[in-house]
């Protein structure tokens, strides 16, 4: 069942076109991650699926409900950080989630303590969140994103001030929670971060969706990355394609399947090139996606 | 909302801010009643007059010359007069020494260095040593029965209407000051009162007895009527109303000394209830709970509603327990008396002091509205804060200068409109507008600061950090 449907979405803030045309799916189970750089719309596409900022023109549904015409209905089952969880520093850990959980009808003690726990917060919950670390205040954020039994949960850069033991326990809580059929949206600049995290992955840059596609397809890539050394880099590039990289006067990256390197270097050696070194490396799954999405530098 | 209502008071009440400003006030509060309480200390205290000085001026001065005479006595009496306050240093007998030795003294040093009649010096003499046991002893009444038979023996005689009415009030006054006791003790409430209708009698009978009366004296026969009308009261019900040194003077001036405190608590709440959530990022969590954002925005405004009176709940209490350790409650009995077009009014003090603080709700309703539109809007906290302070400083300014430019645009404007004391003390506008025409100037303000801040509300995005 899909719960979250994003279609068209366009932004406008003055002339600029912050988000064309922006349009996916979250559904039951999925785990999206949702990829760009800094400023490509990532954010922005979140406080529109959110209600904290207008959309020029689309359709957001959650639940089936319109979050312009039904947002009550619509929020009442999603969860969410955005950018980064903001609480209330002279409140304790326990004063904030009580305070959260009592603008939602029933959340019980138990589910209080239950979040707790399962974030790993319990020693420190009596702590003032002034004193807290980043860390800490996204263990915090994604307690009271939990505290109504959200089935769509909206985490921005939640690995953000995570140490690798936060990250591991996030990956298995997340995991965990899509089994149970809720859908997550992940953001992140960095797609190597959420390999294991997620099901499916989303690339916007520049307020446009790159490429949208299952980890699956991406992981079926072929091809590898080879590290070429030549005694001269000059000579090689107008052989390249947009997808090759030249790193230096003698290094070059290029990114081929097994079949045509082998042509690539024949054609090297025909062309009088000397080829010192080629080292063949696995692409990262980001670099794979890339690579899936035409070559364009994201 | 009662949900949303209940985690703003939270956030209020548990912010440093508050707290700090809270304890600002109760050492204010504090510090307010020493002031009151230094105001009068029960002692009279004349400036001490050196009387070296005057014997070295005395004896500097050529006693031939008739003006240097003069003062060589006027000294000599003062001289005299200052010895004997230091001995008899009572209220009453320094009251007793200024109204009934020093004219007797003044006399003495005129017969002798003047006039120069020896043969009377020893009679005066007795008379002195007679007046100064009497003052020894505090006898009082002796003087006050020697005046009572001197009005009585001045009202035998035939005598015109404003002399009699004046002779007749003298005379209840002292049969007055016999009965009940009240001793010529100038930090003595009943005293004060008597003493102040003595002196202004004569020339409200001669006012009251006159004809066509000029501006001035119309202006100042009212004036006296007041002044007399009020002293009556206080001798008739025994209520000490002009002390300024007590619980009950510093409840009476509660609304003023502690506006600007309640100002202070209306600007920081309203200013920075929703600019304090933009700017700390928190209105992410807020807005994204299943509740509209009218509803948020509401929920926000009946909690600045209802805080303020809470708070201002809380400074009254602050203000009795302080006020009360230090001056005790008994003048809380005493009631508020204002005089107002012949007519005596009384309220209870708490009544006043309510009705006062009732009476300055449109100014904080307006400046609380400025600055919960203003934080709304800019998202700005100081803004907000320093933008309503500015508008209650103009409105004050724009206020004093109506007083004296009628310029037409003026009546518009909410200053003339929004201080509505003049009902307490039963007067009326300043500016000669009618209530209903003032509450529905403010009423349009309120409105449309209101609607700006939800316009905007609705329509404001949570811009990316």
């Amino acid at each position: 069942m899909t719960i979250l449907k994003v279609s068209n979405l366009c932004k406008k803030i003055g002339k600029k076109e912050i988000l064309k045309d922006v349009s996916f799916e979250i559904n039951e189970g999925e785990i999206l991650a949702f990829i760009g750089p800094n400023g490509a719309g990532k954010t922005t596409t979140i406080k529109c699926i959110l209600g904290l900022q207008k959309m020029t023109s689309g359709n957001i549904t959650i639940n089936g409900f319109d979050i312009s015409k039904d947002f009550v209905k619509a929020i009442s089952k999603v969860g969410c950080i955005v950018e980064s969880p903001d609480v209330y520093m002279y409140l304790t850990g326990l004063e904030n989630i009580r305070l959260q959980a009592s603008l939602y009808d029933n959340v019980t003690e138990e589910e209080i303590e239950h979040v707790i726990k399962l974030v790993g917060l319990d020693a420190r919950i009596n702590t003032q969140v002034s004193k807290y670390s980043l860390g800490m205040r996204q263990r915090l954020g994604i307690a009271i994103s939990l505290l109504n039994n959200p089935n769509l949960l909206i985490l921005d850069e939640p690995t953000n001030g995570l140490d690798p033991e936060g990250i591991k326990s996030l990956r298995e809580l997340l995991l965990k929670l899509s089994r149970q059929k809720i859908g997550i949206l992940i953001s992140s600049h960095n797609l190597s971060e959420l390999e294991s995290f997620c099901n499916k992955v989303c690339i916007i840059s520049e307020g446009k969706i790159i490429k949208e596609s299952s980890i699956e397809t991406i992981k079926q890539v072929n091809d590898s990355k080879y590290i070429i050394k030549v005694d001269d880099t000059k000579k090689v590039e107008k052989l390249l394609t947009e997808k090759d990289t030249i790193k230096d006067s003698q290094y070059f990256e290029v990114i081929k399947e097994e079949q045509e390197i082998a042509q690539f270097i024949t054609k090297l050696v025909k062309n009088d090139i000397k080829i010192y070194e080629v080292r063949k490396e696995n692409l990262t799954l980001e670099e794979a996606f890339i690579n899936l999405a035409g070559g364009q530098n994201v | 909302m009662f949900k949303l209502i209940k985690t703003e008071f939270i956030k209020i009440f548990k912010k440093k801010s508050f707290l700090v400003v809270s304890l600002i006030f109760i050492l204010y509060c504090l510090f307010t009643n020493l002031i009151y309480l230094s105001i009068n200390s029960g002692t009279l205290n004349d400036p001490a007059l050196d009387i070296q000085e005057l014997e070295i001026e005395n004896n500097k001065l050529n006693l031939s010359n008739p003006d240097d005479l003069n003062q060589y006595v006027s000294n000599l009496t003062t001289i005299a007069l200052t010895k004997y306050t230091e001995k008899y240093s009572h209220n009453t007998q320094k009251y007793l020494i200024e109204h009934y030795l020093k004219p007797v003294i003044s006399n003495y040093y005129e017969t002798k260095y003047i006039t120069k009649e020896t043969k009377n010096l020893a009679n005066i003499e007795e008379e002195i040593t007679k007046i100064e046991n009497l003052i020894a002893k505090e006898n009082w009444e002796y003087f006050t029965n020697e005046n009572i038979s001197h009005y009585q023996k001045e009202l035998q005689k035939e005598l015109s209407l404003p002399v009699k009415s004046r002779y007749e009030t003298l005379l209840k006054i002292a049969e007055y000051r016999l009965q009940n006791n009240i001793p010529y003790d100038e930090t003595h409430y009943l005293h004060n009162a008597l003493n102040d209708i003595a002196t202004d009698i004569t020339e409200y009978y001669n006012l009251k007895y006159q004809e066509n009366l000029t501006k001035e004296e119309q202006a100042r026969y009212t004036y006296i009527t007041k002044e007399l009308q009020i002293n009556k009261y206080i001798i008739e019900h025994k209520a000490d109303i002009h002390n300024n040194s007590n619980l009950r003077a510093i409840l009476k001036n509660f609304a003023q000394e502690f506006d600007l405190f309640i100002l202070i608590y209306v600007i920081m709440l309203s200013g920075s209830i929703v600019s304090e959530e933009f700017n700390k990022g928190t209105i992410k969590f807020l807005l994204t709970k299943p509740y509209k954002r009218s509803t948020i925005l509401t929920s926000k405004l009946l909690t600045v509603l209802l805080a303020i009176p809470l708070i201002v709940l809380f400074m009254l209490i602050i203000e009795l327990i302080i006020g009360g350790l230090i001056f005790g409650f008994s003048s809380l009995s005493v009631p508020v008396v204002i005089y107002n077009a012949g007519h005596i009014i009384t309220y209870n003090i708490f009544t006043y002091t309510g009705l006062s603080l009732l009476s300055n709700i449109p100014i904080y309703l307006i400046l609380g509205t400025i600055a919960f539109a203003i934080s709304t809007i800019m998202a700005s906290t100081s803004a907000a804060i320093t933008i309503s302070f500015l508008v209650y400083l103009i409105g004050n300014v724009i206020a004093n200068l109506a007083q004296v430019y009628k310029f037409k645009i003026f009546k518009y404007l909410v200053f003339l409109h929004w201080d509505f004391s003049y009902l307490v003390t039963k007067g009326t506008n300043p500016f000669g507008f009618k209530p209903l025409t003032s509450i529905i100037v403010v009423g349009i303000y309120l409105l449309f600061f209101l609607c700006l801040t939800y316009i905007y509300f609705q329509k404001k995005d949570v811009k990316n950090v």
